[in-house]
């Protein structure tokens, strides 16, 4: 039910998207990522940013829903990672994340990651 | 978040008997009155009842509740699609003491997060619920969480022209009536016009400085749409 975030080290000796994505911070999320769950993204968000992550990745292709709320987090975390120096947002998203934020005209907002790597 | 601090009158107490078996979903806001949840599936059951009310159907007009029985005729998946709709937050309204059920559903829906706005959507099942000013309260527990959580700076609702409790429910959570869509409702019969109202981010921010106490509500008040 509830979406889990795990931080993973890219394995970017092994894979040629790992190499791309080198430096940064993972978050691997299963799961909706809705009003009940979307939270628990916001946190870790923060908490990676406290610890002086600015550059993350967020490797959604576990995902299996999204509804407004779970799409507001990641715009959320977009805005609080580009203010940061250095900072950037990743998706990695797999055709049900592609398809909501294509209808709802967010998908430009968003640097996408399509590598099978990770 | 907009979780209220102290739970008002009608909360229950940590260590007191719960007026409900189990809290399902995840509680996403909290009122004195009553609190906001998300979802689960054995709420269908409870929509499949609200839909046959002809009460509700004349009152709301609801898109949410017609698209259940007529689109998608009861059938379980209507559940993830609300959970999977990215233009939607659909949340279910649960009293605190003296029901056994819930009370209703309050929904943002065509959410426009890059512009900031979206529609509000109550609905209330229970005519005791709706004396008792629970949708008011719900209403403005999702306009915060709109607010504080969506990033939205804009609301809008329509009412049909003879709904005067839904009319006055939202004047009363600083809704002003922007507009009136002539003749664009449909009951059946004849013909009615919607009315249009919205707020904005600073006017709910205003609602939310005078409400630290919700009072008892009065009789319903004033004479429905205002001249335009």
């Amino acid at each position: 039910m509830s979406a889990v975030a795990i931080d993973e080290p890219v394995d970017r000796a092994t894979t040629e998207a790992g190499q791309a994505l080198h430096g940064l911070t993972r978050l691997r999320l299963a799961g909706p990522l809705t009003a009940a769950t979307a939270p628990q993204l916001r946190a870790r968000i923060r908490d990676v940013l406290e610890h002086g992550h600015p550059r993350v990745v967020v490797d959604l292709q576990a995902v299996t829903g999204l509804d407004a709320a779970g799409l507001a987090v990641l715009l959320d975390a977009r805005r609080m990672l580009l203010a940061q120096a250095g900072g950037t947002l990743v998706l990695r998203a797999n055709g049900i994340v592609c398809r909501a934020l294509k209808e709802t005209g967010t998908i430009a907002a968003f640097a996408l990651s399509h590598g099978s790597g990770m | 978040m907009n979780a209220v601090e102290h739970p008002g009158a009608d909360a229950p107490s940590q260590s007191g008997p719960r007026a409900r078996p189990a809290e399902q979903g995840v509680v996403i806001s909290r009122g004195t009155r009553v609190y906001l949840r998300t979802m689960v599936p054995q709420d269908l059951e409870h929509l499949s009842a609200w839909v046959e009310d002809p009460f509700l159907e004349r009152m709301v007009g609801s898109e949410f509740l017609h698209s259940y029985k007529h689109v998608w005729d009861k059938s379980p998946a209507f559940y993830e699609s609300v959970l999977t709709d990215p233009t939607q937050v659909a949340l279910v309204i649960e009293a605190y003491r003296g029901w056994t059920k819930p009370v209703g559903v309050v929904r943002l829906f065509n959410i426009h997060l890059l512009e900031g706005y979206a529609f509000l959507e109550t609905i209330l099942t229970d005519m005791r619920a709706m004396k008792r000013g629970f949708g008011i309260e719900a209403a403005k527990l999702i306009a915060y969480y709109g607010m504080d959580v969506l990033g939205l700076r804009r609301l809008e609702a329509k009412v049909y022209e003879y709904n005067v409790l839904s009319m006055n429910s939202l004047r009363r959570n600083g809704f002003r009536q922007e507009g009136v869509l002539r003749q664009a409702g449909y009951d059946g019969e004849r013909y009615w016009d919607l009315v249009i109202f919205g707020i904005l981010k600073d006017e709910i921010e205003a609602v939310r400085r005078r409400d630290k106490v919700y009072l008892p509500l009065d009789p319903s008040e004033g004479n429905g749409r205002e001249p335009t």
